[in-house]
């Protein structure tokens, strides 16, 4: 019995020590109070000043609040004196609540109410321009100190940027309290940024070594400004040290831009390849002509908006006069993030019924007419694109982006988005996925038997109508696959297709048309020299001019890189097209019309 | 070949039917049309609305040629109609002179994107013989380079579609951009004078209805004299089976690309006389999309025929405008449904319901059997092409 008081103390003397510090009044707030009440001006600085670098969320609001007049010094009956923050709505008297700076509490008056104050009866806190002085500092390295790394990150580099020499001790202080490598690299080339400024040669040429060392990209024109200084100053020590300090971080950035080049490249590959491969099934092994293919990717991105909207708050889809109510789930936070994961399915199935609808109804009269294919299938794509724009309307609409898909990753100063990296690991994904299906399948195997030799495969029994349909489904929900991500990378609107049908196809014909092989070659090929000429062809463009005639005219357009490059790879496409005409990898028949 | 015989039914008779009705069109539009209009009996609307008729005709006629003659489905036509007209819409603008919003020598589009002075490609074509001989030149030279390029490497089938939807695609990105100094987005507007005359007046639109008309006339009677040439057969055996063609001796790319080219510059003509009567041309008008157009108009009016492409072309047009208003949400899915159906049920477009309700006509006229056999065989039903 006793033994269990005893524990029960225990448990209590715990229990009170861990509520204790945070009943205490909390340290910068108590500064604050000391720093009103003080009644010397150089007693208040010095007390502001010590809140330099230091994390607390109440300082930048008081400080503020101090600044905008808002902060009074309410005396009680009994004399004490106690600094209030009015805040809140003024009611018809234009009076504010009081709220203690010491510990954000409410006054209350003897009655028991809440005390009400009028901020015209009372004096406010006064400030000196001093003391407004100080206060700015403490803000401005408020952030610093912030629990918010991207926060800390940006003031970093803001103060760096200005080359403010006041701030250089609170970045300094900071250096060794840093734990973030990214954070602390960025403190040492704020420090070498401030010091660049420095009066003192030797601190000069030792900022010049250390972003050096860092090859700092944001230094570049400090440092063509220093090399100037150096230059008309005739500081030569200073001008070479800078002069290396350059070279060094314009090595450094080819590097880097080489690297997100390829990146780019990838990536772009990979959203060729995930917009062409249901295609490769469609138009490679069926044959079929599907212009409606953009549709199909659309059809994925809207259900990957659907989604969404269950997730969150319903939504209400109008169609020829009749509203279709959708109610949502009303989900929020890490359970909402999910609906990205349940779209991925439900875009491939709905795309993949929509594939198998058209396949029923209109391609399966087609498949010994191509060209018809296309004209019918274009006709699909208006009637489809129209569908769309009644049910969703002709604006893009909003798909947000879930947690883990925003952002970037940096890697020694290449930016990669997180959502490109999900794509070039999802194409990965589904090449792996579709090789699967198509070679260890017996779906697979009657697909490939159907699609080699119809009439065949129908000769010994295997159900090509079936297996056509099935087919055709499969590709339109690859298609569909590649909307629900392409919702996390462009913009979602009716004509989304649009924008991929006329790649997809070049990534199909360029690959060989039926070799799936041939198509991740090429999409690859195709996205990165399509980015090549995008990064690159700015710095090539001067040397378009040896052009007779038309040298100036063609400078000029190279500037647009963009279109430029995307024209140059279409042109390089036809001429590709001249020493392989049927691709990269052609099947071979001996038919001789294929 | 042969001569139709006299004892047909008159539908059956589609050669004789066929030019009458041609003729009688011919006359109404070149002549009683305009006269109509300069009475106040048509307005002036209709008149640059049928205008607009007869430059898609011209167009379709370009698609036919390819497509329903050689078999070559070419999903760039819209861009030498466009050419066509940019070629033509730059005399256009060279002859607003100051009369602009800016009242300067140059382009208002050019004093906006901060030009002083025109820039040298501009020049020449202040000059109208130039601007027409460009209307030719440049749509002539891309399909040959692109012609010589295609055909060489035998693309062929759908992978010369796509190819031509490509080069389309790429060529209206570029029109898309100011860097190209022809007009960007915008293109060309506005146009006040063309050969000295005002080009909103009346008779100035009446006098450009009658070239169209002309125009289109000059364009079927020359394919209906190329189709029964030497050359016209071999192009439709290319259509019909190209191997064929090229192992008894003929060197099919060499056709194929002078019936592309050809067919570049009609659509070019087609282009240069949609711009002044529409008023406009810019690059949306040489998107995939709008060939993709042509091409539903000429497979709706029948392809293969001549008469087919003009009926579509007008047709099809003639919906759109009465439907664009009537039903502005629906109407792309009355045109997608309208492909959708003709491509199933109706192969041989609009022009081939006659024929299909001919059996019927016989009975009613109470054929005997023998002259029902013989209408069965006859040459005309076999000339159907081949569906490819």
């Amino acid at each position: 019995m006793t033994r269990l008081v005893r524990q029960f103390l225990e448990l209590a003397v715990l229990l009170f020590l861990a509520v204790a510090p945070a009943a205490a009044v909390d340290a910068p707030r108590q500064t604050i109070v000391d720093a009103i009440l003080s009644s010397d001006d150089g007693h208040k600085r010095e007390l502001i000043s010590s809140l330099m670098g230091q994390a607390d969320d109440s300082i930048a609001g008081l400080l503020v609040a101090w600044r905008k007049d808002e902060l009074f010094i309410f005396t009680t009956p009994d004399g004490a004196k106690i600094p209030v923050h009015l805040t809140g709505a003024k009611d018809a008297a234009g009076a504010q609540e009081a709220v203690r700076v010491l510990d954000d509490g409410a006054v209350t008056r003897s009655d028991g109410k809440l005390l009400r104050l009028v901020a015209g009866d009372l004096i406010a806190v006064e400030h000196t321009t001093a003391i407004r002085r100080a206060m700015k500092l403490v803000l401005d390295l408020i952030d610093l100190a912030a629990a918010d790394p991207a926060k800390r990150l940006q003031a970093v580099q803001t103060i760096g940027l200005s080359q403010d020499a006041s701030k250089l001790p609170a970045l300094q202080a900071r250096i060794p309290k840093e734990g973030d490598p990214h954070i602390q690299r960025a403190l040492k080339e704020a420090v070498a940024l401030i010091q660049l400024k420095d009066t003192n040669n030797g601190v000069k040429i030792a900022a010049l070594t250390q972003l050096k060392e860092l090859h700092s990209l944001a230094s570049t024109d400090f440092l063509h400004r220093t090399i100037k200084e150096a230059e008309t100053a005739k500081n030569n020590e200073v001008l070479k040290a800078a002069r290396a300090a350059l070279y060094a971080v314009e090595q450094h950035r080819s590097v880097v831009d080489l690297f997100g080049t390829l990146f780019r490249g990838i990536s772009l590959g990979s959203i060729l390849l995930v917009a062409a491969l249901g295609l490769a099934i469609t138009f490679g092994l069926m044959r079929v002509i599907n212009m409606a293919h953009g549709e199909m990717i659309a059809v994925g991105a809207y259900t990957t908006y659907l989604v969404q909207n269950i997730f969150g708050a319903g939504i209400t889809i109008p169609f020829f006069g009749l509203s279709l109510p959708l109610p949502g789930m009303n989900l929020t936070g890490a359970a909402y993030q999910w609906y990205f994961i349940a779209a991925i399915p439900l875009s491939f199935v709905a795309a993949a019924l929509v594939g198998i609808v058209l396949e029923r109804t209109v391609i399966r009269f087609l498949y010994r007419r191509p060209l018809e294919s296309l004209l019918a299938t274009w006709g699909v794509s208006l009637v489809l694109q129209q569908c769309l724009r009644l049910m969703f309307g002709a604006n893009n609409v909003q798909v947000s982006s879930p947690v883990y898909l925003s952002g970037n990753w940096l890697v020694n100063d290449v930016i990669l988005g997180w959502n490109r990296v999900f794509v070039i690991g999802f194409a990965i994904l589904i090449v792996f996925g579709m090789w699967l299906v198509l070679s260890k399948t017996p779906l697979g195997l009657l697909i490939r038997a159907s699609m080699q030799n119809r009439t065949m495969a129908s000769c010994i029994g295997v159900r090509t109508e079936r297996v056509n349909m099935l087919t055709f489904g499969l590709g339109s929900g690859l298609a569909g696959l590649a909307g629900a991500f392409l919702s996390q990378i462009g913009n979602v609107g009716p004509s989304l297709g649009q924008g991929y049908i006329i790649d997809s196809f070049m990534v199909v014909v360029v690959g060989g048309v039926g070799s799936i092989g041939g198509t991740i070659i090429s999409a690859f090929s195709i996205g990165g020299i399509d980015q090549v000429l995008q990064q690159y062809l700015p710095d090539w463009a001067p040397g378009l001019a040896w052009v007779p005639g038309i040298g100036t005219f063609l400078q000029n357009l190279a500037q647009d890189a963009a279109v430029f490059g995307k024209i140059l790879v279409l042109a390089g496409i036809i001429l590709f097209l001249q020493w392989r005409p049927s691709g990269l990898f052609s099947t071979r028949s001996r038919n001789l019309d294929e | 070949m042969s001569s139709p015989s006299p004892r047909l039914s008159f539908w059956s008779n589609r050669k004789n039917f066929e030019l009458w009705l041609v003729g009688g069109a011919a006359v109404f539009l070149i002549f009683v049309f305009p006269l109509f209009n300069k009475l106040g009996w048509v307005s002036n609307f209709t008149i640059s609305l049928w205008g607009k008729y007869l430059c898609y005709a011209l167009l379709a006629m370009s698609v036919d040629l390819l497509w329903g003659y050689t078999g070559l489905l070419s999903l760039g036509q819209a861009l030498f109609f466009a050419l066509g007209g940019y070629m033509h819409g730059m005399y256009l603008m060279r002859m607003i002179g100051e009369r602009g919003q800016y009242h300067k020598p140059i382009p208002d589009f050019l004093v906006f994107l901060g030009w002083e002075k025109l820039p040298s490609f501009w020049e020449p074509f202040a000059s109208f013989p130039f601007s027409l001989t460009m209307v030719f030149l440049l749509p002539g030279l891309i399909a040959y380079v692109f012609g010589v390029l295609a055909f060489r490497s035998r693309i062929r089938g759908v992978y010369f579609s796509i190819l031509t939807q490509a080069l389309t695609y790429a060529a209206s990105i570029m029109f898309f951009r100011n860097n190209l100094l022809l007009g960007g987005n915008n293109g060309f507007t506005d146009f006040k004078l063309i050969l000295g005359y005002d080009l909103q007046a009346a008779v100035t639109q009446r006098a450009l209805f009658v070239a169209s008309a002309v125009a289109l006339l000059l364009v079927y009677g020359f394919c209906r004299w190329l189709k029964q040439t030497k050359f016209g057969l071999v192009q439709q055996a290319i259509r019909d089976g190209e191997n064929r063609v090229l192992f008894s001796g003929y060197a099919t790319a060499h056709y194929k690309l002078f019936v592309f080219v050809l067919a570049a510059l009609i659509a070019a003509v087609g282009g240069a006389l949609y711009v002044p009567q529409v008023g406009i041309i810019n690059p949306s008008e040489m998107q995939a999309d709008k060939s993709l157009e042509a091409v539903v108009w000429v497979a709706v009016g029948g392809r293969g025929t001549l008469l087919g492409p003009i009926v579509g072309a007008i047709g099809v047009n003639a919906l759109k405008s009465w439907a664009v208003r009537a039903f502005p949400d629906l109407w792309y899915i009355v045109l997608g449904g309208l492909f959708i159906l003709v491509v199933l049920f109706l192969p041989g477009g609009l022009v081939s319901i006659p024929k299909r309700f001919e059996p019927l006509w016989q009975r009613i006229r109470g054929m005997d059997t023998q002259k029902e056999a013989e209408a069965i065989v006859s040459p005309e039903l076999k000339s159907e092409p081949r569906r490819t």
